[in-house]
């Protein structure tokens, strides 16, 4: 018998698969807003259900993926980040954070952070490092901070700065108090100089309240928005880099596009003092 | 939908005739469906079988000018620029491409099936016996040719083993496929051409999955009970966003292709399950070096 030893980060070999394809999934029904491909009838049947009461929300899967390419890349170019902490990874799109980040700075290194197996087989399969940098994939539940920072430290150096990015994933924690205890704990395991960046849903949209009670009721895991001071709270103690916590539009949009329809998503950018 | 939403990364160049031809026919598909016109009635009305129309739609044959331009009359599409956008369309359609050469050794299924591997942006192969094709050495080749057309002369065999090659300067282009490859043990253990040729074959196999394109994950003998069921197939995916996921099934003597939704969702989760129960591609990579140690 061939002896295969474990690596860190990856899956212990007895688990079954646990992909479930009997309920909707957050990562597959992303991907069909986004136009992918790699999503199933229940999950189109979920994201046609989701956006006839909220159509915004294709909208909103554009505009978190616009938002994570103009980070990251402020983050690679003014920031000078070469590391970086991806948390809630998702199923492969375009620009995902390793492309957008090694364009600019090839030797990045970017950690991906997700549970979800399928998420994790496509991750490992598909989003590959260039030659001077290097991804890697950690299978943690961010809502244990101090096993994505063991899992991370083996490929970053964490008393180098280190960009953590949260796109559109921390709603994925229904109390706000525990979001806000990943983010910190994540934070203080980072050195100074390290930077923040989230986007997320706020709650001043009630067609897209409904939306995520439908959708919640359906059987797939829940997501919640949080409100305007609740969502800005994320970045307290952190020096907010301009032009602050402010709607994903307006965080230093790229002049040549399209602002796009109003939505209730806000982001922004903080650097650990 | 802008280039951007692609989930490859991939420029948008076509290669070869196949995307071309698939974007034709959806769009007649979808004029068709319009119109409400029969599968029967368009067939009628350029001279053709009603399987002829459904072949055009797959985009499975080559196209005449005039039966699509008679056609898009049928369906009352009368607007000039979407008339010669899809003529246009229809000549790149029609420009052969590299493999048009190999005719003589090649059927036409097999045909076809170039066609869409030259085109895909992802590949996603299972394969229970032997090694995918775009990875084989030239013995490795040999050998599974010589199994397949064991009397045929030994010019026809060159020439199918260097189509075989021929086709693997894919992975050396300067837009290469991702190759998402899963293999049962059961390709690695197989010695295919004699030990020593596989054991060059599985050397090939381990450098290749250093390639940034290219992912290798081994279903091990100890993961028994795996989802495929059947057989090996191939999910062929492209970067257009309207051109649909394909599966490609070889069979002895035909090849099965699939593209309506339910089927490939359905070969999409298996291929999923597949890729999820192997080993990671540093696992694999590390069992097939062990493999290669212990022969």
């Amino acid at each position: 018998m061939t002896d295969v030893s474990s690596t860190p980060g990856e899956p212990d070999a007895a688990a079954g698969t646990g992909i479930d394809t009997t309920v909707p999934h957050s990562a597959r029904i992303w991907n069909y807003w986004l136009g992918g491909k790699d999503n199933y009838a229940v999950d189109r049947e979920a994201g046609d259900q989701f956006s006839a009461i909220y159509p915004g929300i294709v909208d909103i899967a554009r505009a978190d993926r616009a938002f994570l390419g103009r980070v990251v890349r402020f983050l690679a170019g003014e920031a000078g980040v070469r590391q970086f902490l991806d948390v809630g990874t998702g199923l492969p799109t375009a620009d995902n954070t390793h492309q957008v980040a090694q364009s600019v700075a090839p030797e990045s290194q970017i950690v991906y952070v997700d549970n979800d197996p399928l998420v994790l087989t496509h991750a490992r399969a598909l989003l590959t490092s260039s030659p001077e940098g290097s991804t890697h994939y950690v299978d943690a539940n961010m809502a244990d901070p101090a096993k994505v920072l063991l899992e991370a430290g083996k490929w970053l150096d964490l008393t180098q700065p280190v960009g953590l990015t949260f796109m559109g994933v921390l709603g994925h924690v229904t109390n706000h108090d525990e979001a806000r205890a990943i983010v910190t704990g994540l934070l203080d395991g980072l050195a100074s100089g390290s930077y923040l960046a989230i986007n997320d849903s706020v709650n001043t949209s009630e067609a897209l309240e409904e939306a995520l009670r439908v959708y919640e009721a359906s059987g797939a895991v829940p997501y919640r928005t949080r409100s305007v001071e609740q969502f800005a709270g994320y970045f307290d103690g952190l020096e907010l880099v301009e032009p602050g916590v402010v709607l994903v539009a307006d965080w230093r949009p790229d002049p040549s596009a399209d602002r796009g329809p109003e939505i209730p998503q806000m982001g922004g950018v903080g650097r650990k003092p | 939908m802008s280039t951007d939403q692609r989930d490859d990364g991939r420029a948008g160049d076509v290669q070869g005739p196949t995307v071309p031809r698939m974007l034709v026919g959806i769009q007649l598909h979808r004029f068709r469906e319009v119109a409400g016109i029969t599968p029967d009635q368009a067939a009628y009305e350029i001279r053709a079988s009603r399987s002829k129309i459904s072949r055009m739609e797959n985009g499975l044959v080559r196209f005449k000018e005039r039966d699509v331009t008679d056609l898009l009359t049928l369906y009352g599409v009368t607007d000039e620029k979407t008339r010669s956008g899809l003529v246009t369309l229809t000549r790149q359609a029609n420009t052969p491409g590299w493999w048009s050469k190999y005719g003589d050794i090649m059927a036409d299924w097999f045909e076809a099936y170039l066609g869409l591997e030259t085109a895909a942006s992802v590949i996603r192969t299972f394969e229970l016996q032997f090694v995918h094709g775009l990875f084989q050495t030239e013995d490795y080749a040999r050998a599974v040719t010589m199994l397949g057309h064991t009397s045929a002369p030994a010019q026809e065999i060159d020439r199918r083993v260097s189509l075989r090659l021929k086709r693997q300067d894919l992975l050396n282009g300067p837009t290469p496929p991702q190759v998402w490859s899963v293999l049962d043990e059961g390709a690695l253990r197989r010695p295919v051409g004699g030990p020593a040729v596989m054991r060059a074959q599985l050397e090939r196999l381990v450098e290749m999955s250093k390639l940034r394109h290219v992912t290798i994950q081994v279903v091990p003998f100890s993961r028994g009970g795996h989802a495929a069921a059947g057989g090996s197939f191939t999910v062929l995916r492209f970067s257009e966003p309207e051109v649909p996921d394909v599966v490609y099934i070889e069979q002895l003597t035909s090849a099965l292709y699939l593209d309506k939704r339910e089927d490939v969702d359905h070969y999409l989760e298996v291929m999923n399950h597949l890729s999820t129960e192997a080993l990671t591609p540093t696992q694999s990579a590390k069992f097939i070096t062990e493999i290669i140690r212990d022969t």
